[in-house]
């Protein structure tokens, strides 16, 4: 077996007792890279000196006898949205082709402070817009379970390298999915953390109040020992929650009695009808396991998308005016007076969807529009969140499919930006509501394409999603395992 | 709801070429007939969570990244300062 296909928490098991060094193991990894990155081309940099050089400093530090975190010289991927000084961060935009940031993320201060090897910066949709990975400037990243399949987006690249075992663990953000549906998609476990538990901190900002950075990995422990490393109260970031995070684990092995809500508008139409038979027969597994199941409504579901389409792109249309040409990344070869350079800056630098998203921003903010839309829209976030609050009155975790299909074809829905809001009808209402959500595979569909079954819990409730994953996937095999990649 | 491509473009500083109009408004308009069938929501009101007071940080004196750093990755720099064009008429 090649020690990159170990998972994360094997991996540092095998290095705190010193069978294997960190150095081995970042070799293995960049070794993988190159077997199969032609391929699924989930990376937009490879910082391959920088790994090496930081596992051997781990390395001298374990024969020090110093005391290590667990996630001390395992190699992590990052979203490039996601800001590592020194190192590129471009959000797979033309508008930060050359954006070297002069600071780090807070989590990336967090993960360095606990001796991560970081392997590189992974694609996603440009300023992570996008259900495919397919609006990157750089790139198309391909599903390692199926090379003519998007991995989903935004998040795309750090799925599908984790999926592909060209790393152990990844972060990512999630607006309205962008974690989730592409661990769904790529067949690995994906946790959007409680709105608040893990600051923003140098995360480059789309929805500042619906994004959130959370971890993927290829079981729900790696994604444990990752959101343990990631979470906590952020000075820089006011939004950040102050609560006192324990240590997450994953190794339930009880769950009767545990209280399953089941909305049935997540199980209606436009869900495809073998991922809803996946997803049910995970449910009936954990009630064969003692969990009491019961069917409840969360009737505004069906609205949740417009809802969230013009809150995100309301944010996303002020958030992005700072990139003007000025301060940092693209300007403009030739204008003529300021507001030629912005208007010229901007539209050679956005790719179309963002350029789409910026726009309906700005129209559901105009004057005359403001009440209609926008502030229609903060209500109906209101009454989401109110509607989840009464349903976990009733049940302790909510369970529903992660995306309403599996894995669409390069270029299926490029085409036509509706139905690719589409693939976000499960996973938005989540990130209106600020409530965490974890997707763990649930079998495969006749394509053999994976399956993703998501679990909702109440704010700040991690640990419980952590149980009820874990004893899933333990019932069903244990930890994914690193998917075949034909080279 | 019709959306004016060329007014919201112009909003957005944006400049959409002649022959992109059409797909745009295209695009932009069965966005707009998606974020429409929101349904009335007079029965609620906004409102601050009192649960959650912001709390802002001390006001003290930190690290700060150098201004050689911070124009590193500025287009134009001249003298330690961005370079735009003239903002103001003679």
């Amino acid at each position: 077996m090649n020690l990159y296909e170990l998972t994360a928490t094997e991996l540092s098991k095998k290095l705190a007792s010193k069978d294997c060094s960190a150095v081995e193991a970042t070799k293995s990894v960049f070794d993988r890279i190159e077997e199969v990155e032609g391929k699924v081309e989930a990376y937009l940099a490879v910082t391959k000196e920088e790994a090496l050089n930081k596992a051997k400093e781990v390395d001298e530090k374990r024969a020090k006898g110093e005391a290590l975190s667990p996630i001390a010289g395992v190699p992590i991927g990052i979203k490039d949205n996601i800001c590592t000084k020194g190192v590129l961060t471009t959000c797979a935009s033309k508008m930060l082709y050359s954006f070297v940031p002069p600071y780090n993320a807070t989590v990336i201060d967090k993960l360095c402070s606990q001796d991560m090897v970081m392997t590189g910066k992974l694609n996603m949709d440009e300023f992570a817009m996008g259900s495919s990975c397919e609006n990157s400037y750089f790139k198309k990243t391909k599903n390692p379970h199926n090379l003519s399949c998007v991995p989903g987006g935004s998040s795309g690249g750090s799925a599908a390298a984790v999926a592909a075992g060209e790393v152990f663990l990844s972060l990512g953000s999630d607006t309205g999915g962008s974690i989730r549906m592409p661990a769904s998609y790529c067949g690995i476990v994906g946790l959007k953390p409680t709105y608040g538990s893990v600051s923003r901190y140098g995360l480059v900002a789309f929805a500042s109040s619906l994004d959130q950075i959370g971890p993927f990995g290829r079981c729900v422990e790696d994604v444990a020992m990752l959101y343990s490393a990631i979470c906590g109260r952020d000075e820089n970031d006011a939004t950040s929650v102050i609560c006192k995070y324990p240590r997450f684990t994953a190794n339930c092995t009880d769950i009767r009695g545990l209280r399953i809500g089941l909305p049935k508008e997540y199980f209606g139409e436009g869900v495809d009808a073998e991922v809803k038979k996946a997803v049910t027969a995970a449910v009936s597994e954990l009630e064969k396991a003692g969990a009491v199941v019961k069917q409840i409504s969360l009737p505004s579901t069906d609205n949740a998308l417009s809802a969230y389409y013009i809150i995100s792109s309301a944010e996303a249309s002020s958030n992005l005016a700072r990139f003007d040409g000025v301060k940092y990344g693209y300007r403009t070869e030739s204008f003529d007076g300021l507001i030629d350079m912005y208007e010229k800056t901007r539209s050679e630098g956005f790719g179309d969807e963002v350029k789409r998203r910026i726009m309906l921003g700005t129209f559901v903010l105009s004057s005359g529009y403001y009440d209609a839309y926008y502030k229609k829209a903060k209500l109906f976030q209101k009454r989401i969140s109110l509607e989840f609050e009464e349903a976990f009155k009733g049940c302790d975790i909510i369970i529903t499919p992660t995306a309403p299909d599996t894995a669409f074809k390069l270029g299926e829905k490029v085409s036509d930006p509706v139905k690719m809001y589409a693939s976000d009808i499960c996973t938005v209402t989540v990130n209106i509501a600020g409530l965490p959500a974890i997707s763990v595979p649930c079998g495969k569909d006749s394509k053999g394409l994976p399956v993703g079954m998501q679990i909702i819990g109440a704010k700040f409730t991690e640990q419980k999603l952590f149980d009820v994953a874990s004893f899933y996937e333990a019932l069903t095999g244990g930890p994914q395992k690193v998917v075949h990649v034909p080279v | 709801m019709n959306i004016d491509i060329k007014k919201v473009a112009k909003l957005s500083r944006l400049k959409i070429s002649e022959q992109d109009i059409p797909k745009f408004e295209r695009d932009m308009q069965s966005i707009v007939d998606m974020v429409d069938k929101l349904p009335d929501v007079s029965d609620l009101t906004l409102s601050l969570d009192r649960n959650d007071p912001m709390v802002l940080r001390e006001d003290v004196i930190g690290a700060s990244v150098k201004r050689t750093d911070m124009l590193k990755n500025a287009p134009q720099v001249e003298a330690g300062c961005f370079v735009v064009p003239k903002v103001v008429e003679e």
